[in-house]
């Protein structure tokens, strides 16, 4: 029915589409998180339906999402504005692996895989798929007083790239996927002007039917016929969060938190003699956050922040790997609980000066501790805590420019290292690496941020950042080994330019280049590593990239809009390997891969809400990852390959027709 | 020019009729259908709904604004608005280039915090409480940099759309989004606000959940444990070895093995194995091939998050 102009402006609109498409190659990349992986034709329907009852405010919508694809979305809303609502949400979202598999395993996708079993091998596509559903309520209990309540249950089915491995032997495996995720976030909202405060009760529970990966014949190691899976585990937290007004420019929040977290399931496989039949693990969390955002004068606003994160994990031990003999072994056979707390703060002064410049200048700190097992395997140290100092001036208020340049400075050192006493013996072990996540660091960043717009119909914006992290060793060894330097640099420059009212077009070209130095030396157990008498290797392991995109928009006609898009992203990973003192190492290749996308799309009215809409996609992926390419499994295991497409050039053409009205 | 009847120029002199919202016809009178700008696209969205009373009129997000309505005298030109949110011009929002761009509402002399003023009249609780002091807030973004007001489809609240717009400032993220190793982004699946409250939080960088780990077990809830055999980093901080953003390496890792696995571990059997050509090297894996090539160290270490099975029958290797 033909609807009135101030209609169609004001009310809101329902859309259909329906339609076909078209895949023109199998591929094993552009349709991995859609379903469009293989030849042939598909379903083009999307559905936006939109009710409301002007009297009453009350919504009803059903929106529809890629109905004809596997990552179908359908969801289903009903509400009174302001007063009550629910909806039901259906989410589809397939995996598929990027490899083929050809292999002589069978039993793939369940719980007893046998290696070999196949007299003739077989080609696999490796898929997951997580089906959810969620499910919501709210509802405005007063003025000031509001309930809201949502629970996800997501289904996650289907079989993952997998495997089990000694020196010289490596077999080919699936992880069987049959597993439940349940969360129920239940809040009750007190607003008011000054003071807001919002508490409830949030829980989750991760339900795995398969606890155990039989492996028939397996004796490559000791107890390989049985792989352990997933356990159950479920967590409760109660949580309170507010937010309050003091005065007009100073305004406090905060948050507490406390959570239980627990894993029971029976061991799937028989434990050691005495040993419980369970984990029984348990771990407590506390957290505690507090925050306040002052403006004591009209040009100067300061804010601070503290938190307190506590992970008490207190799972009881036992020993459940009996050593006995054992003298040189990293581990005394317990399991090992671990306890990790966080205490975090902020403080920043931001002072505004003329021509709407503002300079702000802040500190933060990290400070992490944890507990230490009694035998330890890598060196370890309990605390580590990080400075960070920066400064920033920026200018956000203006019509032609605005931007900000920003300087951190961060240190990060701990407590004294611990060394690893080995089981048994109680001598030392190897501590020569200082773990990337715990070792004393500096590191400087750089920002600039600057968007400009010179005339009316130009905008220009450009980032640059630019990182550099120094880490120490132990200081142990003659050569420090483990990460030694870090950069990250990173570039883009963005336009965007309006050729008329009706023609728009946008372009950007952004640079990423991240590396990483290491050292290792290539020794034995001992505390030293001399050159001379190991080997000494470094590595410069390099990612970089360069992307672009451009986009336009255009009303051709009165009946005809055009939507076109194209990216392209080239990335070279770099593993540079030297030899520093000792045998020479070989180089290995860089691994080169390119993704391309173009898009494009035609609307075409045929009346004034309705027409037909052509889309064209052109996906290219290139790789020369030659890491799967060249691998073979071992023998036993019947030769299984797993390889990707090198190169993967589709098409995919849809043609649909859509529909509105009010 | 003959007369108009009497109850003709009565009604010509009657005051304007509202259009869509109370009150909107001191506006109305003049940005009604004819204009190119949808302002009236308001009466499409939820602040369009007469029948709840905390929808807001015209003058409450844009003021009263007395000078624009009645030029002031000696004055030749209309004086803008008391706030504007962004002088984006006559484009419809649905039309506007946005996709790897997106300045919206930057460009107008009205400062941030009087242009977030209005909406934190009614939308400062739940989700909204700590945006004071986030850094969004501390770094002069605008809910109308990311939120668009006047159409039916707000784009920072469409799985599908939102990430282009949140790249507009994180380009780098944008990059990495294209990576092969990467979450379901471009097809809509997981969204920025999957993971990030761009409103602020109690976690760091923004996080829906208190902490980083919080945050990811909403999808990989069989990661959580706790497990009989435990890998400390695991436990600690999932950022430590991944980057959800995009990486060319396997499962989002930051580094390849072995070189992940060799920031950490100490020298002694097999852990700093100099990777071999694996290319030139022929196709018999040897174990220094084995560390780069396929699942590279969890060839063997297949439980690398850790694993429950009470049997490992050498103590430690999270293989089985």
């Amino acid at each position: 029915a033909e609807v009135d102009e101030l209609t169609e402006l004001t009310k809101p609109e329902s859309t259909v589409s329906v339609g076909i498409g078209h895949v023109s190659r199998d591929n094993q990349r552009f349709g991995q998180y859609t379903g469009l992986n293989e030849n042939g034709t598909y379903g083009l329907v999307d559905l936006d339906f939109v009710q409301r009852d002007e009297t009453t405010g009350t919504w009803l919508r059903l929106n529809g999402r890629n109905l004809g694809f596997d990552d179908r979305e359908l969801r289903l809303e009903h509400e009174r504005q302001g007063d009550w609502g629910y909806f039901i949400d259906f989410s589809q979202t397939p995996r598929f692996d990027p490899y083929t598999v050809t292999t002589t395993l069978s039993g793939i996708g369940t719980t007893t895989q046998t290696v070999g079993g196949s007299a003739t091998a077989q080609q696999y596509h490796l898929k997951t798929e997580r089906d959810a559903l969620t499910l919501g309520f709210n509802k405005e209990l007063s003025d000031n007083l509001g309930l809201q309540v949502r629970f996800r249950n997501e289904e996650k089915d289907g079989e993952r790239l997998w495997g089990q491995g000694t020196f010289g032997t490596w077999r080919f495996l699936t992880d069987p996927i049959d597993q439940t995720t349940r969360q129920i976030d239940a809040t009750l909202s007190y607003t008011t002007r000054n003071l807001q405060l919002t508490g409830g009760y949030y829980g989750t529970a991760f339900d795995n039917s398969n606890n155990v990966l039989n492996v028939p014949g397996c004796a490559i190691f000791t107890g390989c016929d049985q792989m352990g899976l997933p356990p159950d585990n479920e967590s409760h937290q109660l949580h309170l969060a507010g937010g309050y007004d003091f005065t007009k420019t100073t305004r406090g929040t905060f948050k507490v938190a406390v959570g239980r977290i627990t894993q029971n399931e029976a061991f799937a496989t028989t434990p050691t003699a005495g040993a419980p039949g369970s984990l029984d693990g348990r771990i407590d969390t506390t957290l505690v956050q507090a925050g306040l955002t002052a403006r004591p004068m009209s040009k100067l606003t300061l804010r601070a922040d503290l938190r307190y994160d506590d992970r008490d994990d207190k799972t009881p031990v036992f020993t459940y790997f009996p050593l006995a003999g054992v003298s040189g072994s990293t581990t005394d056979g317990t399991n090992e609980p671990r306890d990790i707390k966080t205490i975090s703060g902020k403080f920043e002064a931001s002072y505004l000066l003329p021509m709407a410049f503002r300079l702000t200048g802040g500190v933060d700190y990290v400070e992490k501790t944890r507990n230490s097992p009694p035998v330890r395997s890598v060196s370890f140290r309990e605390t580590t805590d990080e400075t960070s100092l920066r400064t920033e001036l920026r200018r956000s208020i203006s019509e032609t420019v605005t931007g900000a340049v920003s300087f951190i400075h961060s240190n990060r050192g701990g407590s004294d290292w611990l060394l690893n006493p080995l089981y048994i013996s109680g001598a030392t072990g190897s501590n020569q690496v200082a773990p990337l996540h715990l070792a004393d660091r500096d590191r400087d960043l750089w920002r600039l941020t600057l968007n400009w717009m010179p005339t009316n119909p130009l905008s220009v914006s450009l980032r640059l950042d630019q990182a550099r992290d120094e880490y120490s060793g132990r200081g142990i060894s003659v050569v420090d080994q483990a990460v030694r330097e870090g950069r990250a640099e990173n570039y883009s420059l963005d336009a965007s330019y309006s050729f008329t009212d009706e023609m728009q077009g946008t372009a950007w070209y952004s640079v990423n280049d991240t590396s990483l130095e290491s050292v290792q030396c290539r020794a034995g157990a001992a505390d030293a590593c001399t050159p001379g008498t190991q080997q000494v290797w470094g590595s410069n392991v390099r990612n970089l990239a360069d992307s672009f995109g451009l986009g336009l928009r255009a009303a051709l006609t009165s009946k005809i809009e055009l939507s076109a898009d194209l990216s392209h992203s080239k990335v070279r990973d770099e593993m540079e390997l030297s030899s520093i003192a000792g045998a020479a190492v070989s180089p290995l290749d860089n691994i080169n891969t390119k993704v391309t996308s173009l898009n494009l799309s035609v609307k075409y009215a045929l009346q004034r809400n309705a027409g037909m809409r052509v889309m064209y996609i052109y996906d290219r992926y290139r790789t020369d990852d030659w890491t799967w390419a060249n691998w073979n499994y071992s023998p036993a295991d019947g030769g299984t390959t797993v390889l990707q497409e090198p190169t993967q050039k589709v098409s995919f053409v849809g043609v649909s027709y859509y529909y509105r009205w009010w | 020019e003959e007369a108009k009847p009497a109850a003709d120029q009565a009604e010509a002199k009657a005051a304007p009729k509202d259009m869509v919202l109370k009150g909107d016809a001191v506006c109305t009178q003049c940005h009604d259908e004819t204009e190119v700008y949808p302002v009236l696209a308001i009466g499409k969205t939820r602040h369009g709904v007469m029948a709840d009373k905390n929808t807001p009129t015209c003058t409450t997000c844009h003021g009263e604004s007395k000078s624009h309505l009645n030029i002031p005298k000696g004055e030749k030109d209309r004086p803008k608005p008391e706030r504007l949110f962004g002088m984006r011009p006559t484009i419809p929002a649905e039309l506007q280039v946005e996709r790897y761009f997106g300045l919206f509402g930057k460009n107008t002399s009205t400062p941030v915090a009087e242009r977030n003023a209005p909406c934190l009249e009614c939308h400062n609780g739940g989700e909204r409480i700590h945006w004071v002091g986030s850094a969004h807030e501390a770094g002069d973004v605008a809910c109308t940099s990311c939120h668009q007001i006047h159409t039916t489809h707000d784009r920072a609240r469409d799985k599908h759309a939102q990430t282009e717009m949140c790249f507009a400032c994180h380009k780098e993220q944008r990059a990495q989004m294209n990576r092969p190793s990467r979450h379901p982004i471009k097809e809509g699946k997981v969204a920025c606000s999957d993971c990030h409250n761009p409103h602020g939080s109690a976690g760091p960088k923004l996080l829906v959940r208190d902490n980083v780990n919080d945050t990811c077990y909403q999808c990989h809830m069989e990661k959580r444990g706790p497990f009989v055999r435990t890998h400390e980093p695991v436990q600690e901080d999932c950022s430590i070895c991944h980057n959800p953003h995009g990486a060319t390496n396997p499962s989002l890792l930051k580094l390849r093995s072995p070189f992940l696995c060799q920031s950490c571990h100490e020298p002694t059997s097999h852990h700093s194995t100099v990777p071999e050509d694996g290319v030139a090297g022929g196709l018999n894996p040897s174990t220094a091939q084995a560390v780069i090539m396929a699942r590279g160290c969890t060839n063997c270490h297949t439980q690398i998050h850790g694993s429950n099975n009470p049997t490992d029958g050498t103590g430690r290797g999270f293989r089985r």
